[in-house]
């Protein structure tokens, strides 16, 4: 087996450039400023300063974070009937739905978002269906609805596949001694089947924040730029103002922020008593 | 035996066909040093057949690419991609005259340049054509639906009706600090490229009273559909747009403020790095001739550089004879055209973030 260790190398190699250098790069921005004409850059505080002083950034920062935590909720709130009911089938059209749901996922996200705008719009193919009906047309597009709608809509695939995945892995015979020692069926999901797919709903949580959190051109096609999140601001200051440093600053913030959610969904998770395994 | 002939002088024509091309291929590379062009403009900028007519004629090839912004242009160039002829806009080519980015053309090699339409001639940025050949021209405006807002409401006011509350939530917002700005200024009766930091203030002000009172929209190109279809009732838009908007739907008119507007320009330039450069005179020489012109104009709906064409298209019978955006206005006091800023716009994007944020 010796042997095989060197092969690790081009892995290292690959990381280092790949993960690692990019973000000291970000870093070594974050932390620094253009300098003046005797040296390239010095050392300063001011980018993250420049942030935490400035109200409309922290306001932004907030509304990112409400954005994603809504999204978030219905993800689950949506994902976690459909992951159970496509788990409960048969294999055959578990394969099937699976599939249906991962379909759009090869299309860009790009070009699903501006499906979209097509279809909520105010003479759109949803107002046109209402009209049908006699009802509306109803305002859609440019609001918050039209915003989280679409990120539910992107992300929600990543969060049914892993409580599916949590499922389906599940020893059925649970169910059984559950039902054995006279648990009904809402007594036998609350403390058996919801204990033992929570690994899948948190890792599926990870996934459906961590996108929707920094993601930048959702707001900006549904919410039409209305809706400035934190990775709008982000991205302005690498293509617009072209201000790297600041730039730079607020994704590590971003970044910290993120690993601190991601650390307490770890600690949940690994918390007997939280997850419910109980001795 | 007659097929039999038919067959063989078909042949003949075909090898002599692809003999023609190959010589015309040999010709451009004893000519111009290369048979390839490599092109970078902006995206849906260009006649339908402009490429494959110069191809043809000139016996090359042309690489295209495009960009959707001066500033990706900017750092694509910076990264050392080499190209032979950009279309940037006219603080754009500013920067990079200042930048040392772009090479001195050979206006002995451009003759066509006489074909120049008044309105472009001598602009401040290049006044001599030492670097830069134009190639579209425009100005920005307001588009509005003629059946719900009164023309002589928007006459009357200006930019000042993005922010008259009786048009709340129909408005579109061009989204981009420059384009903002400009219209704030303008309305405030201050210079686009003003640096004095009260009147940046009272424009920040002035946009962030319409961001709060008028539920705009920020949209970029989307404006175009979105006009067309009539979604809002109000837009500020390019005139080039504005054009294509007015001829799919007449319920929409146009209207340059008073006030004055942005005068701005996208010219041809050869970098420095180009690999081409005679190649890349050649092309910018073919742009301007009458047949381009008129193609890349009637096609894309931007005033053309060509005055012949510029005339036609706008006089009696042309394509363009009812649309008023398509003419932009030359020799009004109050239009300005951009300047290279970089600390200015620097302030403005990061005001205009501020603008969208603010609730």
């Amino acid at each position: 087996m010796r042997q095989f260790r060197n092969m690790i190398y081009p892995y290292a190699v690959w990381t280092a450039i790949m993960i690692v250098l990019p973000m000291l790069m970000i870093l070594l921005y974050a932390f620094t400023k253009a300098g003046n004409d005797v040296t390239t850059f010095r050392f300063t505080l001011e980018n993250f300063a420049r942030f935490f002083q400035d109200a409309v950034f922290l306001d932004v920062l907030k509304r990112s974070l409400v954005i994603a935590v809504v999204t978030t909720i219905v993800c689950v709130l949506f994902g976690y009937p459909i992951a159970y009911v496509i788990a409960s089938g048969p294999e055959k059209s578990r394969v099937f739905w699976i599939l249906m749901i991962t379909l759009p996922t090869w299309i860009n996200m790009l070009v699903r978002t501006y499906a979209w705008v097509g279809i909520l719009q105010d003479d759109g193919l949803l107002n046109r269906v209402f009209a049908l009906f006699g009802i509306g047309p109803f305002h859609m597009m440019y609001t918050t609805f039209a915003v989280v709608l679409g990120m539910v809509y992107n992300f929600i695939p990543f969060m049914i596949l892993q409580i599916h995945t949590s499922l389906s892995k599940m020893d059925k015979s649970y169910l059984e001694a559950a039902s054995d020692l006279g648990a009904n069926r809402v007594q036998s999901f609350l403390r058996v089947t919801l204990p033992l797919s929570l690994p899948g709903v948190l890792s599926g949580i990870t996934l459906v924040f961590l996108p929707a959190v920094s993601s930048f051109f959702i707001p900006k096609l549904l919410g039409g730029g209305q809706y400035v999140l934190i990775g709008n601001v982000i991205e302005t200051q690498f293509l617009t103002s072209g201000d790297w440093n600041f730039g730079s600053a607020i994704s590590l913030i971003m970044a910290v922020i993120i690993m601190v959610s991601m650390y307490l969904t770890r600690k949940v998770d690994t918390d007997p008593a939280a997850s419910g395994r109980r001795e | 035996m007659k097929k039999l002939f038919a067959l063989l002088l078909a042949g003949t024509m075909l090898l002599s066909g692809c003999g023609g091309g190959g010589e015309a291929a040999e010709n451009a590379v004893e000519k111009y040093g290369s048979d390839t062009l490599k092109l970078y403009n902006w995206g849906e900028y260009m006649g339908q057949d402009l490429i494959s007519n110069f191809e043809k004629q000139f016996g090359v090839k042309v690489i295209l690419e495009y960009f959707d912004s001066n500033e990706m242009m900017y750092t694509k160039l910076q990264a050392g991609d080499a190209y032979d002829v950009l279309v940037p806009s006219d603080y754009m080519i500013e920067r990079l005259i200042a930048d040392g980015m772009l090479q001195e053309l050979d206006i002995e090699k451009i003759p066509n340049i006489v074909n120049l339409a008044e309105g472009v001639r001598s602009l401040p940025y290049d006044p001599a054509n030492t670097y830069s050949v134009p190639y579209f021209w425009g100005s920005v405006g307001i588009v509005y639906n003629h059946n719900n807002v009164d023309p002589a409401v928007v006459e009357e006011q200006g930019y000042e009706i993005l922010r008259n509350t009786d048009y709340k939530g129909r408005i579109y917002v061009y989204d981009s600090e420059r384009d903002s700005f400009m219209m704030a200024f303008k309305a405030l009766g201050y210079s686009m490229n003003t640096e004095n930091e009260q009147e940046i203030q009272d424009a920040y002000n002035w946009l962030l009273d319409m961001n709060n009172t008028m539920e705009p929209v920020y949209v970029t190109d989307e404006v175009i559909d979105g006009m067309i279809t009539g979604t809002k009732d109000i837009a500020v838009v390019y005139s080039g747009d504005a054009t294509t908007i007015l001829q799919e739907n007449e319920d929409m008119s146009f209207w340059m403020p008073n006030e004055g507007t942005n005068l701005w320009s996208d010219a041809m330039v050869v970098p420095a790095n180009a690999e081409n450069p005679l190649l890349a005179h050649e092309f910018i020489n073919y742009v301007l001739t009458y047949e381009a012109s008129l193609d890349n104009s009637e096609f894309v709906g931007y005033a053309s550089s060509n005055q012949e064409v510029l005339d036609e298209l706008s006089g009696e019978g042309g394509l363009f004879a009812e649309n008023e955006a398509y003419l932009p206005r030359a020799g009004y006091a109050k239009d300005e055209v951009f300047r290279d800023n970089q600390v200015l716009k620097k302030t403005l994007a990061e005001l205009w973030i501020k603008v969208k944020a603010a609730k």
